[in-house]
């Protein structure tokens, strides 16, 4: 206390109200702004505000020219008159201050996507969380990640689980992994890898059907008109069976396959000339319309889904270009002979040929038990036209029981712990809104003759204690209620061809006092630079 | 076949000239919908044929001509066309295996060589080479893909008038064998150009003739016309003693360009400031006019000395950097349309831009004058005063331009400010500017350091007002993203810093610190 009566105020005021203090923190805060700018155009909008813009000696900045602004006013006391012009723009710049402080610590900037008759009321916010739900307990959790450019350690734990470390930017590094359960043998676990040349292409592949397998690796694969397909290599067997239905049956649990010749099991054709089979199991009898649908039909014609046994017609994939892999072994269809070929096909023991234009195909690995596995490892991301097409991964490492485990945006994480199944999950935060949207049409106009959007409309019904209103939402026409703002921001069409819509939420609590300081700044330039000529003038004169 | 051999006949049994058939300049008015819009074929013929081939003719012949020749070759009837792109990427000269220093090459010899174009393309996608080589080869491609679309004679879209709405038919669906036999018994000696003429009435009776105005705009080569009476006004200026020429000579260049941006607004019927070359006519434009009405006020005849240098400026380049600048007008991305807000934001900032300009200009000419010619200390007190005040009007501008930018975004996302790189960077201008005048008032920028610093601030904007689009391009405003501007810009710094180091080298004693 004593140390602070020995600092010279006045000294300190007159510093920071001095005209050598605004241009330092002006210059300082313009060089972060030009190191952003070029920060965001290589590696993207997310790092650069987390490297720069949203940090805190960038705040530290801002709040320095605020302290400058406030002090130079106060110092420039009691009023004259040649500056009333100054104190009104300081004034105005206060204000807005103030203002974009208020929508800092209280407003909502998100976004709510919104699918054709799905009510949502959920807004997805900016921050990332790590999700975890308990399905059985019907219970959830959530904790917010580092607002960090780079990895970092973290020391959080819930119960069992420990959360060591976040990165915000990775990429997947292969490496085969342990699975995390134990399998029975007959469970098809196999992953392998290829490669595929022609005089077009060359790619490397991988392919598995390995339970544990992450989003990032498929059990198929398309390459141009080529449709690749793989399958435990013991459906193998059921291809080369040369029957006259072609059809193959199979289990997705055990990979046991059989064809219905084998069993005796009729192959009878409807009415409409559609073929079916009829096949007992524990469960009861399942109808199969193998050259309509892999799963079983009830009477009602639905398709059964949770169905283990699968049948197909190796018929459907005689037309076009299509190769099935088991591993070892591949099938294909040969236009030239008209049959189907199976054929072995060796660990890095050369190219198998291909009946495609010269094409080969190559095993460069396969495993049988092991997962197929991308370690997220930190990188600097890479922006390219407005999208990153680098460290595109957010993860985070957890330890629980002395285990690793990853979980990221891509790949969530489904752990069976002493019984109890718990799903994690890296997500954003959510906003959950007083009321509930559904879109009712969404309209897109183009440009005469072209495909490229004009205008996009939204037309939202509005749920809000149970009565329901219709609004319009559409460019420069956004929908206001209970203090939220919603205007239309995006859309996106799914491979159906069906547009679901983004609007933008906000809550600006600020917004008044912004405008307020952007008048008085714009009108305290022009009067200050008035008087000032004014005052030139009668010197002159 | 049967259709196409029958018009093929038609057309020589009525001896027309052989060797252009139908195609004259009279079909320049009809409107073509292409690209979104309706506009006079010329203009369509006009863009494309540049597009194709870099030139705004083939041979002898105009773009009209050759569009509608090499449409016809969709309707079976030959032309000997010689339409060459042209390659400027070494690595693609490499490739296409042109000779050293040759830069043509004929469309039908890339036609026989589309499959490995293709092929190239694809393979340099993810081969990790570099950008301009990826660029180039895609609009070859794009271009070769246009040029087969002409080529089918389906790229020429014509008006058809069916129960009072238009149909828009390509011209192998327009033109039938019915249409030109029904016409030859009215017109027997040329039924083909009535036929398509046609489709110009059908149009008009149903949407009007506004879009020829656009056929007038194209020929009128306003851009051209302002650009010689900025330079007879500058010439003037030097030349002559007789202030009212070149007053005359800038208001007459100040009102071509005003006709220039009417016309546009008109055509386009939006604000003229929604891409790089609407911007840039615009500051020019309105820094010209700005000048006018200072220079008038202040009774001072240097304003309109800096107005016609950035007018020239700004005029040479709407004429010769077409690579950077397009003149076409093509519709708006949806967030860019019917905007009040944006409209005004972008109206102020250009005219800020246009006002820090002419302190640009100023400046430079002060240290030029300073270094190799001579300048008296009450002349450097009057030029200082003088950028002053353009500074003072920039940043006024450019503070509501900026703000202006906010209340948009806000009307149109709900956020103020995103940290998006062109509303940053405009910021930084402003910042930039704000420490030169704070620091005028300091020992840290006296006068002659002031007028050094203005000169060197004006990087700020070009960074800002092209660098954003060409080097940065991302964020929301990158819409009108074009190329050349890196190169374009990069010259300007390195030609900008060199004059600093150059007329600061040579120190002229410092004068006292100006009153203000």
């Amino acid at each position: 206390m004593n140390r602070l009566n020995h600092i010279n105020w006045d000294k300190v005021g007159r510093f920071l109200g001095s005209l050598k203090f605004a241009i330092v923190v002006i210059s300082l805060f313009t060089l972060g702004m030009i190191l952003g700018t070029f920060l965001e155009s290589y590696y993207g909008t997310d790092f650069a505000n987390r490297i720069v813009y949203k940090t805190f000696p960038f705040m530290l900045i801002q709040f320095g020219m605020f302290v400058s602004i406030i002090f130079a006013a106060v110092l420039r006391l009691p009023p004259k008159k040649r500056l009333y012009g100054f104190y009104v723009i300081h004034s105005g710049l206060i204000i807005i201050g103030l203002g974009s402080l208020i929508t800092y610590i209280a407003g909502v900037d998100g976004q709510i996507s919104l699918a054709p008759n799905e009510p949502n009321r959920q807004v997805i916010l900016s921050k990332d969380i790590l999700k975890i739900t308990y399905p059985s307990e019907g219970k959830q959790v959530s904790t917010v990640l580092p607002y960090s450019a780079f990895a970092k350690d973290m020391d959080e734990s819930y119960e069992n689980i420990k959360i060591k470390q976040f990165i915000p930017f990775s990429e997947g590094k292969f490496v085969w992994a342990d699975p995390i359960n134990k399998y029975s043998p007959s469970t098809p676990t196999q992953s392998s890898k290829y490669h595929f040349k022609n005089a077009f292409a060359e790619q490397d592949f991988l392919l598995t059907v390995h339970p544990e397998a992450g989003n990032d690796f498929q059990s198929s694969l398309s390459m141009g008109p080529l449709n690749i397909t793989y399958y435990p290599e013991n459906i193998a067997n059921c291809f080369e069976a040369d029957t006259s239905s072609g059809i193959i049956i199979w289990n997705t649990q055990t990979a046991e396959c059989f064809t219905p010749e084998q069993k005796k099991y009729p192959v009878k054709t409807t009415t409409s000339k559609n073929k079916f089979l009829v096949v007992p199991t524990e469960e009861g009898l399942f109808t199969f319309f193998p050259e309509i649908s892999p799963y079983p039909m009830d009477l009602k014609f639905q398709a059964n889904e949770n169905s283990k046994l699968r049948a197909f017609s190796k018929k459907l994939f005689e037309d076009k270009p299509n190769l099935f892999l088991f591993g070892k072994k591949l099938a294909f269809f040969s236009k030239e002979d008209k049959k189907w070929h199976v054929n072995k096909i060796e660990l890095n023991g050369g190219p198998a040929d291909l009946p495609w234009m010269g094409a080969q195909i190559s095993l460069l690995d396969h495993q049988e038990k092991l997962v197929p596995f991308n370690i997220p490892t930190p990188t600097i991301p890479i922006q390219k036209n407005g999208s990153l097409i680098k460290g595109d991964l957010k993860a985070v490492r957890l330890e629980i029981l002395g285990n690793e485990y990853w979980v990221s945006n891509y790949n969530p994480l489904s752990l069976s712990i002493s019984g109890k199944k718990i799903v994690f999950e890296v997500a954003k935060e959510t906003l959950t809104l007083p009321f509930e949207l559904a879109l009712t049409e969404f309209k897109m106009d183009k440009d005469p003759g072209t495909s490229s959007p004009a205008s996009y409309e939204s037309f939202v019904k509005l749920f809000d204690n149970g009565i329901s209103t219709n609004h319009h939402v559409f460019m420069n026409n956004p929908l206001k209620k209970s203090g939220y703002t919603f205007y239309q921001a995006s859309y996106a069409q799914d491979s159906q061809g069906q547009y679901s819509s983004t609007l933008s939420v906000n809550v600006d609590q600020g917004r008044f006092l912004k405008y307020l300081g952007s008048l008085m700044l714009v009108f305290g330039a022009i009067w200050h630079f008035n008087l000032q000529n004014t005052k030139k003038s009668k010197v002159i004169t | 076949m049967k259709k196409i051999t029958l018009i093929f006949s038609l057309l020589l049994s009525f001896n027309l000239l052989a060797e252009t058939y139908f195609c004259t300049k009279d079909l320049e008015v009809l409107p073509i919908q292409q690209n979104g819009r309706v506009k006079p074929l010329y203009v369509h013929a006009s863009e494309t044929i540049k597009n194709l081939t870099g030139k705004s003719k083939v041979e002898n012949l105009s773009a009209t001509e050759a569009f509608c020749l090499l449409s016809l070759n969709g309707m079976g009837l030959p032309s000997n066309l010689n339409l060459q792109a042209r390659i400027d990427h070494v690595d693609l000269m490499k490739f296409l295996e042109l000779k050293d220093g040759e830069h043509f090459i004929n469309y039908e010899a890339l036609l026989q060589k589309e499959d490995s174009i293709k092929m190239e393309m694809r393979s340099s996608m993810g081969s990790g080479k570099n950008d301009s080589y990826q660029k180039a080869i895609n609009k070859l491609f794009s271009n070769i893909n246009a040029y087969k679309d002409i080529k089918a004679g389906t790229n020429w879209m014509l008006a058809s008038k069916v129960n009072n709405t238009i149909d828009w038919l390509p011209l192998i669906t327009f033109l039938t064998e019915e249409k030109v036999i029904a016409q030859k018994k009215i017109t027997p000696s040329d039924p083909f150009l009535p036929v398509l003429l046609k489709s110009k009435s059908d149009y008009d009776s149903v949407n009007g003739t506004k879009y020829e105005v656009e056929l007038l705009y194209a020929k009128a080569e306003l851009a051209g016309w302002s650009l010689t009476l900025t330079i007879l006004a500058l010439a003037s200026l030097v030349l002559s003693r007789k202030f009212y020429i070149t007053l005359s000579l800038a208001g007459l260049s100040a009102l071509v360009q005003l006709v220039l941006v009417s016309m546009r607004v008109y055509i386009s019927g939006r604000a003229p400031i929604t891409n790089m070359y609407e911007t840039v006519l615009f500051s020019g434009f309105g820094s010209l006019v700005l000048s006018l009405v200072l220079g008038h006020f202040k009774k001072e005849n240097l304003y309109v000395y800096m107005g016609l240098a950035y007018n020239v400026c700004t005029l040479m380049m709407l004429n010769f950097a077409n690579g950077m600048l397009t003149a076409t007008i093509s519709p708006l991305v949806p967030v860019l349309r019917d905007n009040f807000w944006l409209s005004t934001h972008v109206t102020t900032v250009i005219l800020s831009y246009g006002a820090l300009a002419l302190s640009w200009i100023m400046a430079n000419t002060v240290l030029y004058r300073k270094t190799w010619g001579n300048l008296s200390k009450h002349d450097e007190i009057l030029f200082s005063e003088i950028i002053y005040t353009t500074l003072k009007w920039g940043t006024t501008l450019l503070a509501a331009g900026v703000i202006l930018g906010g209340v948009w975004a806000d009307y149109s996302w709900g956020r103020f400010w995103g940290w998006d790189p062109k509303e940053t960077w405009s910021l930084i201008v402003l910042c930039v500017y704000m420490i030169i005048l704070h620091g005028r008032y300091t020992s840290w920028i006296k006068s002659d350091r002031f007028i050094t610093i203005t000169a060197g601030a004006f990087m700020s904007v070009m960074m800002a007002w092209f660098g954003v689009n060409y080097i940065l391009a991302t964020g929301l405003h990158s819409y009108g993203f074009s190329e050349g501007g890196a190169i374009f810009l990069g010259s300007f710094f390195l030609l900008q810093i060199i004059f600093l180091i150059v007329t600061n080298k040579k120190e002229v004693k410092a004068p006292q610190a100006l009153a203000d």
